[in-house]
């Protein structure tokens, strides 16, 4: 269908050609692209903190997000507290949440058998979602951002905004920190043990359960800051996590899912093939195809994305 | 404590099995005259119903989850977005229900080959992409389904946004002998007095459509299990439980796991055929992210790499979701219990579900059968035990 599409768009190729010597307009949606690629982005980091730690992927990772804006939006918007105190606020309070959430539902099956993890972060998903359309409706609301609006460096229709050039930056002191975490302190150094070989650091004395609980709580934050990135761009919803979710899942296979610097790649190429190559072959319908189709292309060539390990079998 | 014990193969082992199976027959044949008129239990002021329009549509559910398992539970290749497959079935039927005319059946001559191929051409990426990375990709994919039956230049044949209304009835033959049974089971004390004297038009059409699609299930896990219990099926669990040993064995990684997508894309097809003439309805939201999300949970509850476990997988993904929206209220309190509470409850209970079943429905129903009615393995007849010096 994809190919359909692509064949009459180049038929048609004058339109085409009359956007794609548009500068300004390459350059919106390049920024555009940038912007939402930082969103991606920063929940892709959210779930390789838990890939990286327990070897499968958090389905609910984007509902405990959802969780997570929805305290921001009560510090900041009810409560009338500065929005950046709200988002740390939240991104704590949306961390003890985790950390019961992984100490009642997740410890008591073995790591090793994901299976019934998988269903169990299922069952969190629409748990989180509906309580969140019972508690707070499911009436739009609109979420003040940290980032202002205005634009340092405008040409024609094209912004780079505070609010781009704050998401990406948000995402690359996320990485710096969390590197600082894993290689220069303790608690990463026992966090790598775990997810390197859990039964060696468990033989070592490094308490695995409150690790993983920590692994958990770190993601849950890095999810909320990155709720609190992107819903100031959209509405506030309680499906709105659930779109950037799939995003953000796209995200993490193409950087590798046990990568950092892969998310956060892997987030900024989905961002900008969606803004780019869907402006320009006009697939507005299709963002999510070629987001497939961009996948599809890289994990045939890297089978690990970009940067992901290559694990190799013995037998 | 249970019965005494039998030997494999031997004639008690027989009996019981034969007897086993019969009574699961008579189940399958007297329920949909039971529940006919919608059958309803009130429990603690909750109102639950079991329609046998429910049950046709978990037969669908049991050969969708029959199919994924074939990919990844057997074959260990994690395919998350099987709901494509599902749904492609399903618009292929009711666009050739609608514009050629075809009957209902007669569309599997084109669905699954069609599937089959399509499956295969699915498999070739999965050679190289593996595990979850496949999980991903696959799971992404199934969001696609929906857009896809949008695009404007298909519209016109799928109907896009508001789907297609397939234009054919199931009319039961006339010497299909509805009446009959009913009459029949209606004479029979205590049991009689569920099944309804007469049948209006739509009750015998829906019995009819239940039958039939009893029929193509019965068919289908039949066939897989004759696939799956020979050689196929041991060189998919090969490559299941080791890849590397399974090569260095002979078997032909690149066939048998395009086969592998290829049978479980196949019998995915037929669900999809199965859920268009059980609802005579096919729209693009319908097969998306949500059926997908179902399908896993399906089989993972009843039990992966089970043919059983397809079965309770197939009742739960049906039911579990259809009583927890029918839970209005909590007992002792009077909150009303509506709209995104059935999503709560649902959730609760798949969690439930896992804790006390990790391993799954069919092999919690296995440990219980062991226990009651204990069955002493045997080695095949004509096995030849090879000592390592011989």
């Amino acid at each position: 269908m994809l190919f359909c599409r692509l064949a009459t768009t180049l038929g048609t190729f004058d339109i085409s050609l009359d956007k794609l010597s548009d500068g300004e307009l390459w350059l919106a949606q390049f920024f555009r692209g940038l912007s939402d690629g930082a969103t991606y982005a920063s929940l892709a980091l959210a779930l390789v903190m838990i890939y990286k730690s327990t070897g499968f992927i958090n389905f609910a990772q984007g509902s405990l997000a959802l969780l997570g804006v929805y305290l921001v939006y009560v510090f900041s918007v009810e409560q009338g507290l500065p929005i950046a105190v709200a988002v740390v606020c939240a991104m704590v309070a949306s961390a003890l949440v985790a950390m019961f959430i992984e100490r009642t539902f997740i410890r008591p099956f073995p790591p090793n058998n994901v299976l019934p993890l998988v269903i169990v972060t299922l069952g969190l998903l629409l748990i989180i979602d509906s309580a969140v359309g019972i508690v707070w409706q499911f009436r739009t609301r609109s979420l003040p951002s940290m980032f202002s609006d205005s634009a340092p460096i405008q040409w024609g229709i094209a912004r780079l905004t505070w609010r781009t050039i704050g998401n990406l930056g948000a995402v690359f002191v996320v990485v710096g920190l969390l590197y600082v975490l894993m290689a220069r302190t303790k608690i990463g150094l026992a966090f790598r043990a775990v997810s390197s070989n859990l039964e060696s650091a468990q033989l070592m004395g490094i308490r695995v359960g409150s690790t993983l609980g920590f692994g958990w709580a770190l993601a849950a934050a890095i999810g909320t800051l990155s709720g609190a990135l992107v819903v100031p761009d959209l509405l506030l919803e309680p499906s709105v996590m659930l779109r950037v979710l799939i995003f953000s899942l796209a995200a993490a296979a193409l950087g590798g899912l046990d990568s950092m610097v892969g998310a956060v790649l892997g987030g900024l190429v989905v961002g900008l093939t969606r803004n780019l190559l869907v402006t320009f072959l006009d697939l507005s319908e299709l963002a999510l195809a070629t987001a497939v189709a961009v996948i599809l292309v890289v994990l045939l060539a890297r089978p690990t994305g970009f940067l992901g390990t290559v694990r190799r079998e013995r037998v | 404590m249970g019965l005494a014990l039998a030997k494999e193969g031997s004639r008690l082992h027989r009996r019981r099995q034969v007897i086993g199976w019969v009574l699961f027959a008579l189940v399958v044949v007297v329920i949909p005259f039971l529940i006919a008129d919608t059958y309803s239990a009130t429990i603690f002021g909750n109102r639950y119903t079991v329609g046998l329009g429910n049950l046709s549509q978990a037969i669908a559910f049991m050969v969708a989850i029959l199919g994924l398992n074939i990919a990844t539970g057997y074959s260990g290749q994690l395919s998350l977005g099987h709901s494509f497959f599902v749904g492609s079935g399903a618009y292929l039927t009711a666009v050739l229900v609608n514009d050629f005319h075809w009957s209902y059946l007669s569309t599997l001559v084109v669905v699954v080959p069609g599937l089959f191929l399509f499956g295969v051409l699915f498999g070739l990426p999965a050679l190289r992409i593996q595990g979850l990375y496949l999980g991903l990709l696959t799971f992404v994919m199934s969001t696609v389904f929906p857009s896809i039956i949008r695009l404007e230049e298909l519209a016109d044949r799928t109907g896009g946004s508001n789907g297609l209304l397939i234009g054919s009835d199931l009319v039961a033959p006339s010497w299909a002998p509805t009446e009959t049974v009913a009459e029949w089971l209606h004479s029979i004390p205590g049991l009689g007095a569920r099944v309804p004297d007469g049948f209006t038009s739509r009750q015998s059409e829906a019995v009819y459509k239940y039958f039939l699609l009893v029929i193509v299930a019965a068919v289908c896990f039949w066939l897989v299990r004759n696939i799956l219990v020979g050689r196929v099926g041991r060189a998919l669990i090969a490559i299941r439980d080791n890849q590397l040993g399974a090569v260095a064995n002979g078997i032909n990684l690149a066939a048998y796991k395009t086969l592998s997508f290829g049978l479980s894309a196949a019998v995915g097809g037929v669900a999809g055929t199965m859920l268009a003439m059980h609802s005579g309805f096919v729209g693009p939201d319908e097969f998306g992210f949500n059926l997908a999300i179902l399908l896993i949970v399906g089989s993972i509850v009843g039990g992966v790499a089970t043919l059983h476990g397809a079965v309770a997988g197939g009742l739960v993904i049906q039911f579990v979701p259809h009583w927890s929206g029918q839970t209005q209220t909590l007992p002792g309190t009077d909150i009303a219990l509506q709209g995104p509470y059935g999503g709560v409850i649902l959730g609760v209970l798949l969690i439930a579900i896992v804790f006390a079943l990790p391993s799954g429905a069919a092999n919690g129903f296995r440990q219980l059968k062991a226990r009651f009615m204990p069955v002493v393995p045997q080695a095949p007849a004509r096995s030849v035990i090879v000592s390592p010096d011989a």
